[in-house]
């Protein structure tokens, strides 16, 4: 079963078979329009009825910053020996998790949540997820312009390492994108994937180096802790900020193999399963 | 351009099958399935459909609920997949099931058509350039940039059907939507339909509303229990639809009233007609016309206490009025004799075509009563009156009660 694109007019050709991947890549890009424009209803209908709209894309990770910092300096007093003042260090952390966090919660139950657009009619389901993820990089491209105001207001110095940063978040957001496709998919069949996802975020939140450098984790918890996929983002971004661990390049490397190895099980899943989904929502 | 010979859609040993699960599945469950797989049950929904559309033909899908017409539709939508055989369809396809989809409250109506149009596969460009008209045909240009929550319900839907049927599809899918609006916008959408055909739109028609199928449609398919049971004349097809109700319903598949339990060998019924005004039997009537259901009961057994039941069913499906004697019930029968009753009413309906069911039985005690086979249904028409909308012709009078220009008076 495949939809190919003719010259001016499309064909859609149906039988049993699964889609080729190559025919659903296609498809998917075809739609890239409809992925913005559904991202961006998403967006704006997200702010629109509160008093400081779009401010609260950016005010939640700063308020959570601002209580991390407090709480680990005046309660835990933790020692950062680094350079990088210490509220662009959490602000940072917390920038790259929240995107990753917020999209999978909301895009790991879109195909369900989005049945009732897709039983009336077809595009790749692949859409649903993509939008979710798509709508929440809006809000951290706001939330990275700040992070770079506060950056500067803070006196840290830019460099070509500030460059790392368009990279850090590519990386950030097509990892969030193949775990939220991967996700939506077997939520389809396990609903309890919705209860899954939220007892994972939670760990990985403390498992990840977001209120503490990687070098403070002991040897044996650090080397689980570099296997998480998030760690290597956080360091990537950490990195165009100037205030990343030795070990980031090793991270980084992990997380974009997770991120290539989840795509490809993205796409194989969502061949088999496109214009299956439906029956079972 | 749709100058070649070549069917727009063409489908081939068509079949879907579902698995119903007993349970939903669970993670646990799905694992302890690895040792007892006995819990789905496979249906085939439909299967071995074949046929060909040409482009701008008009075809009607006609069936019971549950025969399968969704199911195809589905597929012919390519929201789901086949389980056999082959479908292929050339161009663009609009389901207007789809009327409205993605519509969110907050927005505008203007921000909601460019979500709907892109959803429908349109690009920018394309939905610029039918916005103008998409406004105009839904007659909203007052409206446009008013949130979509302070519209009415009939607003939403004719800013929808707007966008899709000024769409340009090459395949449009109309189902039981059109019964939405008010008649006003309802025939609108009828010519525009009738223009986009002409244009070389093809249509598909899935509905419960025969007299739609029947006007509309070049051709018409009857489905039943998930395979084509009739292709071709719409008019043939409806008669059969009734023919395979009867059938079924005889077989006991559907009994319509089985409050009571069927007992065969005391009462049948031998004919049911329409007595029309001028007490000729017809299967035409004017609005507000004294008919009569006329009822041949004839008696297997002695029968004391015998009653008759009708009710008429509306052109959407739904019943418009039913009664029975049951609590009244006629003198008794003879074995041999043969009851003719009256059922006289005045054809209060809107215009449109109607189907009345009937059933004859016998009180045993109380309320406790038995029936027997019931015949199939009569088919009538009504000839509306003007300006009369809805379920039911209650024979409105509009009168000046006061005016500038004196005395209530109704002008003649």
């Amino acid at each position: 079963m495949a939809t190919v694109g003719a010259a001016n007019q499309p064909v859609l050709e149906l039988t049993a078979a699964p889609a080729s991947p190559i025919a659903l890549i296609r498809s998917i890009v075809a739609h890239r329009g409809l992925i913005a424009t559904l991202a961006r209803k998403d967006f704006f209908v997200k702010y629109r009825r509160a008093t400081l709209g779009v401010l609260w894309a950016v005010g939640l990770p700063l308020i959570q910053a601002t209580t991390l910092t407090v709480i680990f300096t005046y309660v835990f007093h933790l020692n950062l020996s680094e350079d990088t003042p210490r509220a662009v260090f959490m602000f940072t952390g917390i920038t790259a998790y929240n995107f990753f966090s917020t999209s999978i919660v909301s895009a790991s139950t879109s195909i369900v949540d989005g049945s009732g657009l897709s039983s009336r009619i077809y595009f790749p389901r692949a859409v649903l997820p993509l939008q979710s993820v798509i709508a929440n990089a809006y809000a951290l491209a706001f939330s990275l312009v700040v992070l770079l105001v506060m950056t500067a207001s803070f006196g840290v110095g830019f460099g070509w390492h500030t460059l790392l940063l368009v990279p850090a978040a590519i990386l950030d957001i097509a990892f969030t994108a193949s775990m939220a496709l991967v996700l939506a998919a077997l939520h389809v069949f396990f609903r309890d994937v919705r209860y899954i996802v939220q007892a994972v975020l939670l760990a990985l939140f403390y498992m990840t180096p977001i209120f503490y450098p990687l070098s403070f984790a002991p040897p044996n918890l650090r080397i689980i802790i570099m296997c998480n996929p998030m760690t290597g983002i956080v360091e990537l971004f950490r990195f165009s900020i100037g205030g990343e661990d030795p070990q980031w390049v090793t991270a980084s490397l992990i997380s974009l193999g997770w991120t290539g190895a989840l795509l490809l099980l993205a796409v194989y899943l969502h061949s088999k399963w496109d214009r299956i989904f439906v029956d079972l929502l | 351009m749709t100058a070649s010979s070549e069917p727009i859609l063409s489908l081939q040993d068509l079949g879907k099958r579902y698995v119903k699960y007993d349970d939903a599945p669970m993670l646990a469950t799905a694992m302890l399935r690895l040792w007892s797989r006995s819990r789905k049950s496979p249906f085939w929904a439909v299967r071995g459909i074949n046929m060909e559309v040409n482009p701008g033909d008009c075809v009607g899908i006609i069936g019971r609920n549950g025969s399968g017409k969704s199911t195809l539709l589905q597929m012919i939508s390519g929201i789901t997949a086949p389980s056999e055989g082959r479908l292929r369809v050339r161009g663009r396809i609009a389901p207007l099931i789809s009327v409205g989809v993605g519509f969110h409250p907050e927005l505008s109506g203007r921000d909601n058509l460019y979500v709907n149009g892109a959803i429908l596969g349109l690009s920018r460009a394309q939905i610029d350039q039918r916005f103008d008209d998409v406004v105009a045909f839904a007659e909203m240009e007052g409206f446009i940039d008013t949130p979509v929550k302070f519209y009415s319900s009939g607003m939403a839907v004719r800013l929808g059907f707007s966008m899709a049927i000024q769409s340009t599809p090459d395949v449009l899918i109309v189902d039981e939507v059109l019964s939405v609006g008010d008649l006003a916008f309802q025939l609108k959408c009828f010519d525009r339909m009738e223009e986009i055909r002409e244009q070389g739109t093809t249509i598909l028609v899935v509905s419960h509303n025969l007299n739609a199928v029947r006007t509309l449609c070049d051709r018409a398919i009857l489905l039943s229990q998930g395979r084509i049971h009739y292709d071709g004349d719409p008019a043939e097809a409806i008669s059969q639809f009734h023919a395979l109700l009867q059938e079924q319903r005889e077989l006991g598949e559907a009994p319509e009233n089985s409050r009571f339990p069927l007992e065969l060998g005391t009462l049948e019924v031998e004919k049911v007609e329409l007595i029309g005004a001028h007490g000729e039997s017809t299967n035409g009537v004017d609005a507000g016309d004294s008919i009569k259901v006329r009822i041949h009961v004839k008696a297997l057994k002695d029968v004391d206490k015998p009653f008759v039941h009708m009710v008429v069913i509306g052109p959407n499906g739904l019943p418009v009025y039913g009664e029975s004697n049951l609590w009244n019930p006629f003198e008794p029968l003879k074995a041999g004799e043969l009851g003719v009753y009256d059922v006289s009413m005045r054809a209060n309906f809107v215009r449109g075509s109607y189907l009345v069911n009937t059933a004859a039985g016998w009180v045993l005690e109380g309320v406790d009563a038995r029936r027997c086979v019931p015949p199939g249904p009569i088919n009538f028409y009504v000839t509306g009156r003007r300006g009369v909308t809805g379920m039911a012709d209650l024979g409105a009078d509009f009168q000046v009660y006061a005016s500038p220009n004196g005395k209530g008076q109704a002008r003649g």
